[in-house]
Formats: C-alpha cells, structure tokens, sequence
C-alpha cells in the first residue's frame, strides 16, 4: 500500500514528484509552529539542492572528462585492465558526488574491457574489495561483484561476501544502477544454484529486497527472483515477509521491469502461499496474476487461472467470477478444460470428481495441480455439510452421512467435529446420534468496527490523493486544455464532472471483486 | 428464407416429438375422462390428432378413440393419416402387452374394430389428384394472364387443399407465396390467420409470434383503411366489395381477429414454457363466440389459462383477474371443476387443489397443446402452495402440513428441503423433532456483517486496480509474443521453478 503518512524525508527524497506536497508540508509545519520539523525540513531541503547541483557540475565535467578519455583510449588502445581498474579507483574514491560515480562507471568504454578491469585486482595486486567500504562505496562494489559473479575466467565471489554486501549496502546509492542489482541477483540465485544450495540464496536476497526499494509497495526485478528462490529452496515461509506488503506501485526507474516480472512475482507469490495453506491471500495473487493487463493472455495467466479456481474450491467450496477486466480469451480457454468439468461438479458429485481426476491425472500432473486438486476432493464433504445447515435445523449423523456421501458415522462425527472446532459452522451433537445447527449472529467488537472504518478512510484519502495527482498531471492537463481549445461548448465541468462520475461508477461496483 | 427455416423447424420438432417417451394417463373412476363429450368440441383435422394422441396416451380407452378416429378419418380427405393412427394404437397395444402382469386389458386387433374404406380411400385419393391438377392449372392459367387477385386466390386455395391432405410443408409455401399478390391488408390479414391456423395444427409455437406480428399490423392497417372508407361516403368507388362489407361489422370482427391472435401469442408462449406471458395472454382473449370454433374449444381455453394463472401469478390477481373478470367467467362455466379448483386455491385449502389436479390429469394430458407442460405446472403449483401455506408461520410441524397437503411427512420434508434449497422457503426444517421454522435475521448484525465485509472487498479492489492501473501506466502489459522463442522462455521459467516448487 502506498504509504498515506508521509514523512518531510520521503517527500524531500521525491523532490519532483512532490512538489506542491513539499511545499504543502512546509506551509503545514509554518502554520504549526513546528520548527522543529520546518528546520529539518529546511535543512533536508538544502541538502538535496546542494546535491542536485553537484550533479549538473559532474555532469559536465565527465562528459568533458569522456571526450578526453576517449581521446586517449584511441591512443593507447588496448589498455591493461589493471590500469583502468587503478584508474576507476582512483576515480571512485577521489570524486565527490554519486551522480559523478554513476556516469563514469557506465560510460566507461569499451564495457568488457571494464567487466574484465573491475573483476580483477588492482596494479599493486591488492583486491579493491578489501579497501573499499560497501556503505560508502556501495556502487563501485556493486559493479565489481556483478562484474566478477558474470566474468568467465575469474572466481565469483564468496555467498558470505555477498549476504555482507546485501546486509550493507547503500539503497540510494544503489538506485542508480538498477541494471546492476537485476544483474546481482540473478547472480545470488545461481551461485546458490550452482554450490546446489537454493537455500544459501534465501538470506542475501531477503535483504535486497527489503532494502532496496524505497517503500515494500514497489515492485522490483528482485522480487520474482526472489520468490523463484524460495520455491527452489523449499523455505516458502521465508517469502511471507514480503508477500504480506501487497505490490501498489511500479517504478521503472527503480527497477527495469519487464510484464513477466509482475506476472511471475504474483504466480510464484500465490504458489508460496497455497503452500502455506493462506488461502485468501494466494487467491488474491493468482488473480493479479491472471487478470494482469494485455492484449493477448500469457500462459503463465492460465496456469494462475487454474490454480486460483482449485484454491477457490478449497477456501470457499465455489468459485466467484472473474472481475470484469480479466481476458475474455481466458476463461473462455478455461471452459474447454477438464479443470471446468471439476468445478461444474464440485461438491457434491464426488465420484464424478474422482473420475475426473482420475481420467485426466497425466494433464493434472504436468500442471502440477494433483496436490490442490486431492485437498479440493477432501473438503469436498465439508460444503455439502456446510448447505445442510443452511436447510435443516436438526439431522442424525446417518441423516448427514448420506446427504454428504461419508458412511461412517465415525467419519461423519470427526468431520463435524473439526468443522465446529475451525468455527466453519455451529453445531452441538448430542449423545443419540442428533446434531442441532445454531447460527449465531455475526459479533463484531468495536475495535473491529474501529479498525475497518479507519481503514476506509485511508483508502479514501489515497483516492483523493490519487485523483488530485492525476489532475494535476501534465497529461491531463494538457488533454484539458486542449479539449477546451477545441470547442468553447465543452465546459471544465464536464470534463470533470466526467471524470468523477468515473470514481462514482467505481465506488458502486463491488462487483469488481 | 422464411419457409427454409421454418421447414427445418419442423423437421427438428417432428423428431423431438417421437423421442419423447409417451406419457401414459389412466382413465378410471379416480381419473375421469368422456371421450365423447371432450371429442364432440372438435372437428376435422385437430379432432383426429387429438385422437391419435388420446390412442397413446391413454392405452385404457385406445380401442374407442380408435373407432372414433377412423370415422373422422372417413369425413376427411387424407388417408395419410390412418398410417399415423395404426402406429399410434400399436403403441398403445405394446404398452398394454408389457403391463400384462398387472391385468391390464388386451386391445383386440384394430382391423376387428373399424377398418378403412378402401373404396373410399381409393376416390379420394383420386379426388385429390384431380383437384390438385385443377388447382395447378388455375394457377399457371392465373400467372400467365398476370391478374394479381387471381394469382393470390389460386395460391390461397392450393394452400388450403395442401393443408387438408396434410402436406403442410407444401401448403405454408403456397400460403407465404400468396403475400406477394396480396393488395389489400385484408388480404395480409387473411394469409397470416392461415399460416397461425396451420401453425397451430402443427404445433409449431416458436414460430407464431412472428406471424402474430405481421398479422397485427394487417389489422390496424385494415382498420384504418375500414374507418377511412366509412367516414368519407363517396369512398365507395375506391374501396372494394370486402372492405364495404366490413364497414358494417369492421369492430367486431377486429375484435374477434385480435382475439385469435392473443390466443396464437399465448399458445406460442405456453409452447416455450412462458406459463406467466402465456396466462396474461390468454386472459386478454375475448368472449367464446368470438373465437367461433377455430381451433380450441373453449373449456381448453378455460383450462390453460387456470393452469397458467396458478402456477405464476400472485394470489390477489388471480382473484382480480380469474374470479372477478366477466369475460373469463363465461369461460369458467365450461369447465365446472376449474371454479372448484380456483376456489380452493385461494381458500388455501390445498389438499383440494393437489386432488383436483390429479384427478383431472388425465384431461389434461390428452390435451395435444397441453401434455408436455402438464408435470412443470403441476410442480409450480404445488410449489407456491406450499410456499403460500407456509407463509403466515413462525414454525409449523410438518405433520401438520402432510395433513393439508394429503402427502407424507417425508413427502413434505422433501418437497419443503426442495423448496429451501431453491431460496422460496425463508426457513429450515428441524428433521429431529419434524418442524419447520422460518429463519430469524438479526438484520442489524447483519447489515454490519455485511457492510464490513463489502469495506473490506472495495479496499481489496482497489489495491487490485491501482496495481492494474500503474502497471498500464509503465507499460507493463502482456504483448504478444514476437516469435515462438518468447513463448518458449516462459513455458522454460515455468518448469524451471515448478520443478522446485511443489
């Protein structure tokens, strides 16, 4: 979720993005008198220009600096990787802003002569790594570990020099090369791969991942790396962590995203948590991952598709549609499969259900959905009991035993038991056989009621928020300001009163879910 | 492009008809049934279908409708239909043989009751040739000479002789053919009744309303044209000797034809299983002597619209629109058990009602309009009575409701766990102590419950479409896929971390 609170840092840090809230926030602390916090905020504020403009200055002075080492490079070409390395760190270590650091390094040509530079030692045999401190010098770091885990010939670095890396590094800095940290990660995971220990994988990435975007709500290129990895390494419950922050924003610049990226994330997220037996939560992930947008549907939007329809069958015993913007092509090619015919008949036809399962085991087993589609079988019995409480007040064990196909009466009581003791219904059995199903009304505590209500407000102002960005924006603007120009008969209302009934439209239809 | 579709209409409900299995009624003294009283209401074709159907239905009086039936074959002019009836009673024969442990009685053999003139078979075989010529001939004659009238007349007529011989097929395209001479709406109007009658005959429902609507308008164009002729004396010239005619009686007879028309629009949907649209439309139908005899008898009409109204309507208009409507109560005269029924209907005494409607179900079923919607009304019926006996309780022991209903406590369990699972009953049934009782809401809980729960899907929607929408925002949309190589990457990264992932 997109933090609602924001601090006078995250704004500072967003300085483009935010400028009227910049300005908003100092006005409010003004008002308040809180100098505390307008100080800071001033001083915060000054850092940032004064960083911005060494940024323009070390702009100019390594594209002044390129032309020159261009020029030399033609000169004394091919050049000894051990003097550009002594050269990058010299570089490195002398230079006084980031922004400087960042372009040099990229612009450093040709890249495989940097690659090989950067993955060895320096001229005086010393290893950089030793010298340079990750905090400080996290992007050089970076560049030479991604550098020497790709290099061909050299030895990739130690996993405990990397999990140090990961533990230490510095987000801001990193930020500029985010190329660089896909790179790394990937890396992380086959090293791991490679010494055929996934699980050594697990901890490094972790704190990647927690550190390196700004707020848990991004979603980066490590992210399916990382869920990817706890898969393999069979720790699913070392992904809750970050599972729990629902993804509310895409960055590009943070991260070089590509569409598989969303769409592997949610599959394997909601893969994890079916394992885990989180069920609501996994069926919220296979659903981002199948209603994702395009213009055609992507495979992987079908595996995610079945595998939310068997986790549906399991935590609900029915299926709800899909939301309104999902594929049509989808679940029309959904109707086709014998995953259909499941559900079609689902509860109550256990045999057929059975049959299907049976029939159909090899397409089941290379979907890999034999394991859901048994645990669906298996509560099976609990939705038919579940609709006799809605129809009967009173029934025996045999009564309910033969309307849910269970004839034990063993059986039929341990069901009922583990029913009423998960709270999935109310019953009482007495000692002849006869069982009473009572509804009790739903109790909410004012907590509850408390928690849901601030919730909402929350959500509110996030839509005010959202909608007050997006009028502001250059795009709508100018889109109203041109339509304006056109015809003089269109009013700003109209536009506007178009765009909230949108938001009305919206807030009316529950439905979407 | 009409007559193909409505060809192939027929050839799909003539095979759907024989697939059906026969539904088989008794006749006896707890389902009486006079044969000949309920056959005298009908003449010429649709008597002798409805006594082929009779000989299926009801294998206990096939020998006497048989008899009946090969005489109205002797006053028609298609011996085509005696192979129909023979077929008809070797059914009935079969299903007699099968319940022989049972002492069912053994038909005698058909040819032993009635056997067919074969004089008279042959003469009208030869008489129907020989018209068909004549008619031909007037009609090539007709289209030679280009006299538009006359061209329709001899396409109305062979029509006409088509339908009597019982080649319906051949008849409607004479009769769609006759549209194209028409001059007059009256002459529009004509056809379309002729096309609803043979329709009808056939029970080709799916297909009325299309005629009722091209009839309909004929009718106000025919009005119209009636009324323009009557206010403007000298019009005379211009208006021909039929719509001069219809001056005199241009009300009534709209009357009566707009009466034949809510009859076909009702049959159609009665055909389709619209029983509420079917009973609107009946009630709509004018006084009998408007109908004359065409096509139903009236107590049929009386019994359609009982059934219908039942099963769909609300009580009050039911008592609105059945009882107190002075055009329906002529109607109810005809069929003294239907003002039973009705009475007892809103008397809820629906033991009574159940009574009747089994005891009558026989006369229902020989109904060829009729028999193939007899069980799904019966069961609404029976479901709103229950639900309307029901209605007034908190809770009710069920025995106390197989008393009313006359069924078995097990019955009313079935039927009232039937009725809850579908959402008509508001309840549950206590099966230990038999009792049903009507479920209690606390409505404050659960508006709360609900408004919780509605927070809780809205905020998770949200998440969901701001994802979407930034996702759109950075471009991150599925593309296709350039070549089969990106399809391959994908299914690769799938097995990859299936492998490790279950």
């Amino acid at each position: 979720m997109v933090s609602t609170v924001r601090s006078s840092e995250d704004v500072v840090a967003n300085l483009p993005r935010f400028n009227v809230a910049r300005v908003e926030l100092a006005l409010l602390a003004i008002v308040d008198g809180d100098l505390d916090s307008l100080d800071n905020f001033l001083k915060l504020l000054d850092k940032q220009l004064k960083n911005r403009i060494q940024a323009f200055h070390a702009a100019r002075h390594t594209s002044h600096l390129k032309t020159q080492w261009l020029q030399t490079a033609a000169k004394m070409a091919p050049s000894d990787p051990l003097q550009v390395m002594d050269a990058i760190f010299q570089k490195v270590t002398t230079a006084d802003s980031v922004i400087s650091i960042a372009t040099y390094l990229k612009n450093i040509n040709p890249q495989d002569l940097r690659d090989a530079a950067l993955s060895g030692p320096l001229s005086s045999g010393q290893d950089p790594l030793s010298i340079l401190s990750v905090p400080q010098n996290t992007l050089v770091v970076l560049y030479i570990l991604t550098a020497r885990l790709y290099s061909p010939a050299g030895q990739p670095p130690s996993l405990q020099l990397l999990e140090e890396f990961c533990r230490h590094f510095d987000p801001e800095q990193a930020r500029f090369a985010p190329d660089k940290v896909t790179l790394l990660a990937k890396g992380i995971q086959k090293l791991a791969l490679a010494h055929n220990t996934p699980r050594a994988a697990v901890q490094p990435l972790q704190h990647l991942i927690s550190r390196y975007p700004p707020h848990p709500s991004y979603l980066t290129t490590i992210h399916p790396i990382f869920t990817l990895t706890c898969l393999q390494a069979t720790t699913p419950a070392a992904a809750v962590p970050v599972l729990e922050y629902p993804i509310t924003n895409i960055d590009s610049h943070l991260s070089d995203l590509h569409y598989n990226d969303n769409l592997i994330y949610h599959y394997t997220g909601g893969v994890i948590l079916a394992m885990l037996k989180k069920w609501s939560e996994a069926e919220e992930f296979f659903e981002i991952c199948a209603t994702a947008p395009g213009s055609v549907p992507a495979a992987l939007q079908m595996e995610a598709l079945k595998k939310l329809r068997l986790v549906q069958l399991i935590s609900k015993g029915k299926v709800t549609a899909l939301p309104k913007y999902a594929h049509p092509i989808l679940s029309r090619q959904f109707k086709a499969s014998p995953y259909h015919q499941f559900i079609s008949s689902y509860p109550h036809n256990v045999d057929s259900l059975k049959e299907i399962l049976h029939k159909e085991r090899s397409l089941f087993s290379t979907d890999k959905n034999v394991g859901l589609l048994r645990q669906a079988i298996d509560r099976a019995p609990r939705w038919a009991l579940k609709k006799l409480t809605a129809t009967y007040l009173s029934l025996n064990l045999a009564d309910i035993g033969k309307a849910v196909k269970i004839d034990r009466e063993g059986e039929v009581r341990q069901l009922l038991l583990d029913m009423i003791e998960s709270g999935d219904i109310s019953a009482s059995i007495a000692a002849d056989g006869s069982v009473t199903f009572s509804d009790p009304p739903p109790q909410f505590s004012r907590e509850q009621v408390d928690q849901v209500l601030k919730n909402v407000q929350d959500q509110g102002a996030l839509l005010e928020f959202l909608e007050k960005e997006m009028a502001k924006s250059k795009e709508y603007l100018s889109k109203a300001v041109k339509g304006r120009d056109e015809g003089f008969s269109v009013p700003d209302e109209d536009v506007f009163a178009q765009f909230q009934g949108g938001g009305a439209v919206w807030v009316d239809e529950p439905g979407f879910s | 492009m009409d007559i193909d579709i409505i060809e192939e209409a027929q050839a799909a409900g003539a095979s759907s008809q024989s697939v059906r299995k026969p539904i088989i009624a008794l006749v006896d003294d707890a389902h009486p049934f006079d044969l000949e009283g309920y056959i005298s209401n009908y003449t010429g074709r649709t008597a002798i279908e409805r006594l082929i159907h009779i000989v299926v239905t009801c294998p206990t009086i096939a020998a006497e409708a048989y008899q009946l039936c090969v005489q109205h074959i002797h006053q028609s002019r298609d011996p085509g239909l005696y192979q129909n009836l023979l077929s008809a009673y070797e059914q009935a024969q079969a299903y007699n043989q099968s319940q022989v442990g049972e002492g069912a009685i053994v038909l005698p053999d058909p040819m032993e009751i009635a056997q067919l003139d074969t004089k008279w078979m042959d003469e009208t075989l030869a008489k129907n040739a020989a018209d068909r010529g004549k008619l031909e001939v007037e009609l090539k004659t007709y289209t030679n000479n280009m006299i538009k009238e006359s061209i329709r007349m001899a396409h109305r007529d062979l029509g006409d002789f088509y339908r009597q011989v019982g080649d319906y097929a051949t008849s409607l395209k004479h009769y769609t053919k006759s549209r194209e001479f028409c001059t007059t709406s009256q002459h529009v109007l004509e056809m379309c009744l002729s096309v609803l009658e043979l329709l009808i005959e056939q029970r080709n429902y799916s297909h009325l309303s299309t005629y009722v609507f091209k009839a309909d308008a004929a009718l106000d164009a025919a009005t119209a044209a009636a009324n323009a002729a009557s206010s403007s004396e000298g019009a005379g010239a211009s208006g021909t000797g039929a719509t001069a005619k219809k001056k005199a009686t241009s009300s009534a007879e709209r009357d009566a034809v707009q009466s034949k028309l809510d009859l076909a629009t009702a049959l159609s949907y009665m055909g389709q299983g619209n029983y509420e649209k079917a009973g609107q439309y009946f009630l709509k139908i004018g006084p009998a002597k408007e109908l004359g005899d065409w096509l139903i008898a009236p107590g049929d009409i009386t019994i359609y619209t009982t059934l219908c109204a039942l099963a769909t309507f609300q009580r009050a208009s039911i008592k609105g629109r059945l009882l107190e409507n002075a055009t329906f109560s002529l109607y109810i005269e005809q069929e003294p058990y239907i003002r039973e029924l009705v009475q007892a209907y809103l008397n809820s005494n629906f033991k009574v009602v159940l009574e009747l409607l089994s005891r009558y179900s026989t006369r229902h079923y020989v109904d060829i309009h009729l028999a193939p919607h007899v069980q799904n009304l019966t069961n609404l019926i029976r479901n709103w009575a229950v639900v309307l006996y029901f209605q007034p309780f908190a809770t009710i022991r069920l025995d106390r409701m197989s008393t009313a209903f006359g069924w078995t406590v097990e019955e009313v369990e079935e039927q009232v766990v039937g009725l809850i699972q579908s959402g008509e009953i508001q309840g549950r049934v206590d099966s230990q102590n038999k009792i049903l009782q009507a479920k209690q809401t606390d409505y404050r809980a659960d508006l709360v419950a609900r408004s919780i729960k509605l927070a809780n899907d809205i905020q998770a929607t949200n998440r969901k479409l701001l994802l979407r929408m930034r996702l759109q925002q950075a471009d991150l949309v599925i593309k296709p896929p350039k070549g089969s190589g990106h399809h391959g990457q994908l299914q690769g990264t799938l097995a990859e971390f299936m492998a490790g992932g279950d």
